[in-house]
């Protein structure tokens, strides 16, 4: 093995240091598409999906989307406990979380509106107003603060032309601070809707963005 | 190579299979020796379980590392409520990434020990809580899990038994408290992730009012093997107090940072000089976090004699935590990195307690003003002091988990503190 630093291409960059490809790497291959409705009852509340197209007037739980609330039930002891699984797929399919989304939730689950808003706004992941078609969250914790987080953090906003917190005047992307992603080792850690990319240096930047305004759908 | 993260010094028990795709699947996992643990557990019966894995003295590896064997016979015998196994799958303590990895590349390890641990304490049913960031490795693992439902591996009569183990994957919405297990607990029920006061212990009162065992994702990973081979197998790694391998997360100045498996009470410089490929530049090292952000900073001279076992870095001033190594080298500004951790933790204090809550902020206000050069030299014995009143007076150990830090650095790099208020002194003088 050389003694060369290594890359991991979790990411988009092709560095060669996996003989797999991108998808392997991720494992959108091996899981392939995943259905609206849920697949098994033991996975139905498993898709913290962040789509890039966001319908942020779409019905909640209607169709596929019924059904996979159903399955979720069927996998807790109270109603209570759908909570987070419930408010996961109405920002999968609104791309934020509103008061109205709140109280709709509430009123599927038989929750009160109150108790709903307290729960949503204690997480961070539920947006609770519209954020780009692409949202960009950069790990800025120490491992990979070390290795230059701030400038990639930094290379993000300039070259977005935005403001942290604030969505580019095209709808395309909102750049945030994030804590750590748990990738620590291929810092910096850029997390992009529901997409990882690693080792992210401030010169990948312009490159990751042209990808990502290329992409269509989920990523 | 697939896998690119490898070293000859490692002992591979749980990351063997890492990049290698085959492994994902059931067929792949059986062939490579993986379901037999669920199959033994299953024909020697729960006592005989937790017996081998309290032979095997495998200690949790979530931060705590609390005899595994020992938290499952805490559970009540009687099979009148539900019992429930949630396996922790939050990582979110800066500097570890080691469950991800066990899950997208091993996700039927995972299920095993999910399996295995759940008929072990009497549970019928298994909730992994993983983190919202996690999509893909989360995708991956569901795939997974449908097929060993479709194998009979999960869900009604598993394998023919007559017992019924059910999966169920949960995602949360990210906040880092959700990794404590009470404030786990919370999440899973609905509820703000706040922690709750102990005892009632989870294993009398858990998830949904009923006994409840949380355990890492490493951990039960690490179970299968233990009940295929027998508890004394597991023992001929590692040290008499902490046997077994352990993942080694090292981020931060190495040339080669990764994963790497080895066993327990490796030297700490040998890790970071010969399996990480030693500092980056061939600069000195200056400090190490061995365990994770929330464990005190050791100097480059603590180091020297430290053995990566939970008693080995107690002896040199700190803790294994989960093993999360990061290295700075003569470059890092201990300063900047303390600020940043003290934002961290103010950021995610769920805010029930007072000293931490107020702790936290505080503490982040002082350092980012001594960072800015309008520091004095009282503000660092005000830290020192706002670091004892957050030290055991909470509900959980968040708080202490920056008073750890903070103290340590400012004990153990109180120059580089004096720099930046001196510096800012003559800033203000010309
Ligand atoms: C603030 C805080 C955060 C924690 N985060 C995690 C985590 O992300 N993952 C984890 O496995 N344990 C975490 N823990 C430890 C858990 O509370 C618990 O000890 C562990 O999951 C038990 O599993 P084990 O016995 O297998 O280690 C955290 C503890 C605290 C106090
Ligand atoms: S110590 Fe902090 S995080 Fe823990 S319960 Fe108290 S306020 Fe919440
Ligand atoms: S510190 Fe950036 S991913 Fe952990």
């Amino acid at each position: 093995m050389s003694d060369a630093p290594f890359k991991n291409p979790g990411w988009a960059g092709n560095t060669g240091e996996f003989d797999l490809t991108e998808a392997d790497v991720r494992g959108t291959e091996f899981v392939g598409h995943r259905p609206p409705e849920g697949g098994h009852p033991a996975a139905a509340p498993s898709y913290p999906y962040m789509l890039a197209d966001k319908a942020p007037d779409a019905p909640l739980f209607e169709g596929p989307y019924k059904e996979r609330l159903e399955k979720i039930r069927g996998r807790y002891p109270n109603a209570r406990a759908v909570l987070l699984p419930a408010l996961n797929l109405a920002q999968e399919i609104r791309g934020h979380v509103s008061p109205e989304t709140m109280d709709a939730v509430a009123e599927e689950l038989g929750l009160a509106s109150a108790y709903v808003r307290g729960v949503a706004t204690f997480y961070t992941m539920y947006n609770k107003r519209p954020v780009g078609r692409h949202l960009i969250q950069v790990c800025t914790n120490i491992s990979c603060n070390l290795c230059g987080a701030d400038e990639v953090l930094a290379a993000f906003l300039e070259h977005t032309g935005t403001e942290m917190g604030e969505t580019s005047a095209d709808g395309n992307f909102t750049v945030v601070e994030a804590e750590c992603l748990a990738a620590c080792g291929f810092p910096t850690c850029v997390q992009i809707n529901s997409r990882y990319f690693e080792n992210v240096n401030e010169a990948d930047v312009p490159q990751i963005l042209d990808r990502l305004k290329s992409e269509e759908g989920e990523g | 190579m697939a896998y690119p993260y490898r070293h000859e010094k490692e002992v591979r028990l749980l990351s063997e299979h890492f990049g290698d795709l085959e492994a994902r699947t059931v067929e792949g996992w059986k062939a490579r020796g993986g379901y037999e643990g669920l199959a033994r557990a299953l024909e020697i019966g729960r006592e005989r379980v937790v017996e081998e894995v309290k032979t095997s003295g495998l200690r949790g590896r979530g931060g705590a590392g609390f005899p595994t064997g020992l938290k499952w016979s805490f559970m009540p015998k009687d099979q009148t409520r539900p019992h429930y196994l949630l396996c922790n799958a939050d990582e979110s303590e800066p500097g570890t990434f080691k469950d991800r990895e066990l899950i997208r590349w091993t996700p039927h390890q995972l299920l095993e020990g999910c399996l295995i641990g759940a008929y072990a304490i009497g549970a019928s049913h298994c909730y992994i809580y993983l983190r919202g960031e996690f999509f893909e490795a989360t995708q991956v693992l569901a795939r997974a899990l449908e097929d060993a439902y479709d194998a009979n591996l999960a869900g009604k009569d598993v394998l023919g038994s007559g017992v019924d183990l059910d999966v169920t994957l949960h995602v949360g919405a990210g906040a880092y408290i959700c990794g404590e297990e009470t404030g786990l607990m919370n999440s899973l029920e609905g509820r703000r992730g706040e922690p709750r006061i102990k005892p009632p212990f989870p294993a009398a009162v858990g998830a949904f009012g009923m006994p409840t065992t949380i355990n890492n994702v490493e951990t039960l990973c690490a179970v299968p093997g233990i009940v295929k081979n027998g508890g004394d197998w597991y023992r001929q790694w590692g040290t008499e107090k902490s046997p077994g391998t352990k993942l080694f997360c090292v981020s931060g100045h190495v040339n080669k940072p990764g994963n790497y498996e080895l066993p327990l009470g490796f030297p700490l410089m040998e890790l970071i000089e010969d399996v990480c490929g030693g500092v980056r530049d061939g600069n000195a090292l200056k400090a190490v976090i061995p365990g994770g952000s929330s464990v005190p900073i050791m100097t480059a001279e603590e180091c020297s004699a430290c053995s990566l076992d939970y008693e080995g870095v107690v002896e040199c001033g700190s803790m294994l935590g989960c093993a999360s190594v990061i290295v700075m080298d003569e470059t890092a500004d201990i300063v900047k990195q303390v600020r940043r951790m003290a934002y961290f933790y103010a950021h995610e204090s769920c805010g029930q307690c007072t000293p931490c809550r107020e702790g936290t902020a505080w503490a982040t206000k002082i350092l980012e003003r001594i960072e800015d050069g309008r520091g004095t030299e009282e503000d660092l014995d005000t830290l020192l002091q706002i670091g004892d009143q957050m030290t055991g007076t909470t509900i959980c150990v968040l708080s202490d988990s920056l008073a750890a830090p903070v103290r340590s650095s400012i004990e153990k790099f109180r120059d580089e503190y004096l720099a930046l208020i001196r510096r800012g002194e003559r800033v203000g003088a010309a």
